[in-house]
């Protein structure tokens, strides 16, 4: 050996087993953490920002207002105030989407990762990942598109449109505060329904038109899955409508406004029995609606590989995606619309915190309900899940309608 | 002679056509590896399923009859990657049975703690994996946070995570010190409310349940029909376990039961390999608390195993059933043939049968209960 | 109370009904071993291990080539820097005196049954000539030598006669020859690189 000396090796490290946490160690209690104890400091002091900031800028409905009438000094002809107004809606309305997709996808990393001991995101952007769905989003844009040689290439490219067209249109009455909606329809709770419904004829384009056993099985799966959980979905409302008397969502999320005995919310979960079967029927159809687990099978990743979208990649792909974080979102603000009070505080003398505060809290707080689900539950078998709807959910969500009949007659309200 | 694989590629003249062809496999994610299932399916029915295996086949028996006696054991590592200490255990009692040697009592009591630290390890890949073949996602990350904490203790002991070489012919190759038996204590403490978390987390939840319960039903009489074993032949109700039937190692002399099912259903057999998990630890805590002193290779071994002519069985009770091996010499320094009974390649097989008639849903239901790992069924 | 008794009497049992089968000495180590004589034999042996005696359980299906110590021009090793070889397997080479092994132009097959009850097990073994390796099947009998009987044929090229499905199992279609043969040679495929 005459060549060089090789370089002396220095052993810096240890061995990994003498270094690492064990579980044992961490879990004695997570408070002994000073990471954990600042962690909830920082939450609290988030939440808190957020109520401030809230009650500084007051009711978004009336900063409308405001603008709207900005717009109108103008002196311009009144059909373009009115089609700028339109197009202002519609961009504020694709926003909430397109925001609450980047923002949604984050959370449920977080949340996903909290539950299994992970930490989820941890570098982009510097605090807690927070730009990782932005960077997502940049490389989605930036990938390639592929169409498989067997697909249809026509309604293949379609396919993702026709998703989530119908998911942004079913946004329209949807109120994101008191008097807060793109358009007041005195038909909302219908409208919303039926726009929800048609994305399904995406999915089983898409399943169709990949040219993919998996997607087709996918596809088929979810149209029967969509179409029969919109019945239970349907009916397990008819309660609110009854006690509101309307399908007006701006009238439901009035007539829950006030409080019993000075103290409990007038809610419609709080009515005694019928409501809160009318949200667990809801809440249940409603994340069979949005393809989530337990009732994902159309995209069952460990039978199907991805089901209907297993062919879909860059943004064709996000699109689907898209609509499916639109869907529980809208699903979100459904639930706090009908049954959680819409924009009234939980407690008198909270008020001053506006309406659209208590909104996105109670939408945000069924979105956890949501996320929560799938990282908890394991998956049904499609025959199982028909069974549920037809055998148990819907039987059961017609006998709620007839004992919100009989608690009105006893009331003698209506 | 017909060398014509079992599936046909493409439907052959006996196919409807209202029936579908589709390939499960070799890329998919709840194959577990690189097996291939041809599915013929009426809908989400499946009218015949052929399981299609070698993709990672790696000659290693004979690779073996290249190599000397005691380099063979690196590649016992590669069958079981999940279990690789059973594995080991199993050539080195082989081998051992050849000479006519016998490990000290030490290094016998470091396998039975090595093996059934393995077993719970690979049980806990099992039942994360299984989780998320029925959908469940969040299981795995448990299950994989415990599994860590053992290879941290196999590493700690033998240098290494997954392939450890460490049961050799004639003993151990490491042995372990007083920090090392705390933290498997520690560990052992540690895994007991864990498993009854996975319990209600995941055994008796009721989707779970109705996902497994009644699915996959294999009587006793198939398990024996088709040579099942481990797990998956207790799951039926037969309480065979080569632990108590031929004991090595000393098992007889650790207190431990035999988990067994009812039905022979996916649930049965999912839920046997939990109970095995609570045993195991049982079984290692009583190990710890009478761990011998003495050496960790008994003399009897030479450094160049030469055995005379001859032939030797040995089976262990590995992770995923009745592992054996038959070690052939003629009298040289390497084996002349060693053959390995590997229990995922004969359980397997009944894939074949109890798969007809149930939804693409049961497929992963059924085969995630079966519980394979490819480098065995391959070899 | 009949454990210590099974296996002796089921070997007892197998030399009665067997002609000319014989307790093989030395067998697999620890395990009684019965070598039969033909394989016109073995139906019947296994048909009364299954049915009689109770055995039945078949845990393994194996064979072993005695051709004599492996020849590694085919294969990659340490010995042969150019591991793969265009050569076919040449024809069998005659049997080598060895050191106490007892090589043979023969395949000795082995199967292993199990009585689950009694945790005992009996080896049958046949030897059957390399050119011309044939044993009925046990396919029908029992489940579990359906994929066995496969690896068997694939990797030592024995014929399992009235197997419903004897195709190649574990190595790939385009493989030649039978790789735990001690005369295989390993033919140069797309596989081999350049």
């Amino acid at each position: 050996m005459n060549g060089p000396a090789a370089p002396a090796v220095k052993r810096t490290g240890i061995m990994l087993s003498a270094t690492r946490y064990w579980p044992t160690e961490i879990w004695k209690s997570p408070w002994s953490l000073p990471r954990y104890r600042a962690g909830a400091a920082w939450l609290a002091g988030i939440l808190l920002g957020i109520c401030a900031v809230g009650a500084a800028a007051g009711e978004l409905s009336a900063w409308g207002g405001r603008l709207l009438a900005l717009l109108e000094s103008t002196g311009l002809p009144a059909y373009a105030t009115a089609w700028i107004w339109l197009l202002f809606k519609l961009a504020c309305v694709i926003g909430v989407i397109v925001a609450n997709g980047l923002w949604a996808v984050w959370w449920e990393r977080k949340i996903s990762a909290h539950m299994q001991s992970r930490f989820g995101p941890m570098y982009a952007g510097g605090f807690h990942g927070w730009a990782q769905t932005i960077f997502d989003t940049i490389k989605l844009l930036l990938k390639e598109d592929v169409t498989p040689a067997a697909a249809d290439r026509v309604m293949h490219a379609l396919a993702p449109v026709i998703a989530i067209a119908p998911c942004v249109m079913a946004f329209a009455p949807v109120l994101f505060g008191t008097d807060l909606a793109a358009a007041n329809l005195d038909i909302g709770v219908l409208y919303v329904f039926a726009f929800a419904g048609v994305s399904v004829i995406g999915v089983v384009m898409a399943g169709w038109a990949s040219g993919n056993k998996y997607s087709l099985l996918g596809g088929l799966r979810a149209a029967a899955q969509i179409v029969s959980y919109e019945l239970p979905r349907g009916f397990s409302v008819v309660p609110v409508l009854m006690f509101a008397g309307s399908l007006d969502l701006a009238v439901i999320d009035r007539a829950q406004a006030g409080y019993w005995l000075g103290f409990l919310p007038r809610w419609f979960i709080f009515y005694p029995v019928v409501g809160q079967l009318s949200f667990l029927f809801f809440l249940i159809a409603s994340v069979a609606e949005t393809n989530r687990t337990p009732f994902d099978i159309p995209e069952a990743e460990s039978e199907l590989v991805a089901g209907f979208h297993t062919e879909f990649s860059g943004m064709k792909w996000s699109l689907f995606f898209l609509t499916e974080y639109g869907y529980v979102l809208l699903s979100s603000f459904l639930l706090a619309v009908f049954f959680l009070g819409g924009g009234a505080a939980p407690l008198p003398g909270l008020g001053f915190i506006p309406s659209w505060i208590w909104m996105t809290g109670k939408a945000m707080l069924m979105m956890f309900v949501f996320l929560w689900f799938r990282w908890t539950f394991p998956r049904l078998r499609v025959d199982q899940l028909m069974d549920f709807n037809w055998k148990f959910l819907l039987p059961w969500c017609f006998a709620n309608i007839g004992l919100a009949g009989l608690i009105l007659y006893l009331l003698g309200t209506r | 002679m017909e060398t014509d694989r079992l599936i046909a590629s493409e439907p052959g003249p006996e196919l409807e056509s209202d029936t579908m062809f589709i390939n499960m496999g070799p890329q998919h994610p709840s194959t577990h590896g690189v097996l291939r299932l041809g599915l013929t399916l009426s809908g989400e029915v499946i009218k015949r399923a052929a399981p299609d295996v070698g993709y990672l086949h790696r000659g290693t028996e004979k690779l073996m009859e290249t190599r000397s006696w005691s380099q063979c054991v690196v590649l016992t590592d590669r069958w079981d990657y999940c279990s690789a200490m059973t594995s080991n255990l199993a050539f080195s009692l082989a081998v051992e049975k050849l000479l006519g040697a016998e490990a000290p009592p030490r290094a016998q009591a470091l396998r039975v703690i090595m093996c059934e630290l393995n077993r719970i390890a690979s049980h806990l890949i099992f039942l994360g994996t299984y989780g998320i073949d029925i959908g469940a996602l969040t299981p795995f990350l448990y299950a994989f946070r415990e599994r860590e904490m053992i290879l941290d203790l196999y590493e700690r002991c033998c240098g290494a995570r997954l392939t450890y070489n460490y049961i050799r012919p004639g003993g151990v190759a490491a042995d372990v010190d007083e920090g090392w038996i705390a933290k498997c204590r520690e560990f052992l403490e540690y895994l007991k409310p864990r498993l009854d978390e996975y319990d209600a987390l995941l055994s008796f939840n009721p989707i779970f349940l109705a996902r497994t319960r009644d699915i996959g039903l294999i009587s006793a009489e198939t398990a024996v029909h088709w040579g099942l074993s481990g797990p998956n032949l207790r799951g039926s109700g037969v309480a065979y376990d080569v632990r108590k039937a031929e004991p090595y190692c000393g098992y007889e002399n650790y207190d431990f039961e035999v988990p067994v099912g009812r039905t022979g259903s996916c649930w049965d057999r999912y839920f046997c390999r939990v109970q095995e998990m609570r045993q195991s630890a049982r079984i290692v805590a009583a190990a710890l608390a009478s761990l011998p002193p003495g050496e960790l290779r008994t003399k009897a071994v030479p450094r160049v195993v030469k055995p005379a002519a001859g032939e030797a069985y040995a089976h262990v009770e590995a992770s995923r059933g009745d592992l054996g091996i038959l070690a052939v010499s003629d009298g040289g320094a390497a084996p002349f043939r060693v053959h390995v009974k590997a229990p995922c390649f004969i359980n397997l097989a009944i894939l074949q049968e109890i798969l007809v008639g149930k939804k693409v849903a049961d497929v992963v239901a059924v085969m995630g209960s079966i519980d394979i790992v490819l480098g065995e069924v391959d070899r | 109370m009949k454990t210590p008794a099974t296996r002796e009497a089921a070997a007892a049992a197998l030399l009665e009904r067997c002609s000319d089968a014989r307790l093989a000495e030395p067998g697999v180590k620890n395990y009684l071993t019965v070598r039969l004589a033909s394989p016109k034999d073995l139906l019947a042996a296994a048909r009364l291990l299954k049915g009689e005696l109770g055995f039945g359980y078949l845990e393994m299906i194996t064979a072993v080539d005695w051709l004599g110590p492996m020849k590694l021009e085919g294969l990659v090793s340490s010995r042969n820097p150019n591991p793969f070889t265009d050569k076919l397997p040449g024809p069998p080479v005659p049997p080598a005196a060895g050191a106490g092994a007892p090589y043979r132009p023969v395949l000795d097959l082995l199967w292993s049954f199990g009585n689950l009850r009694d945790g005992v097990k009996v080896f049958l073994r046949l030897e059957v000539p390399r050119d011309h390796p044939e044993v009925p099947s046990l396919a029908g009998e029992f489940a579990a030598a359906d994929w066995q009987e496969r690896e068997v044929y694939d990797l030592l090229g024995v014929r399992f006669a009235g197997h419903p499905n004897l195709t190649k199992i574990l190595t790939p279609d385009f493989i030649n020859g039978h790789p735990l043969r001690k005369d295989y040679a390993h033919e140069k495929d797309s596989y081999d690189g350049d």
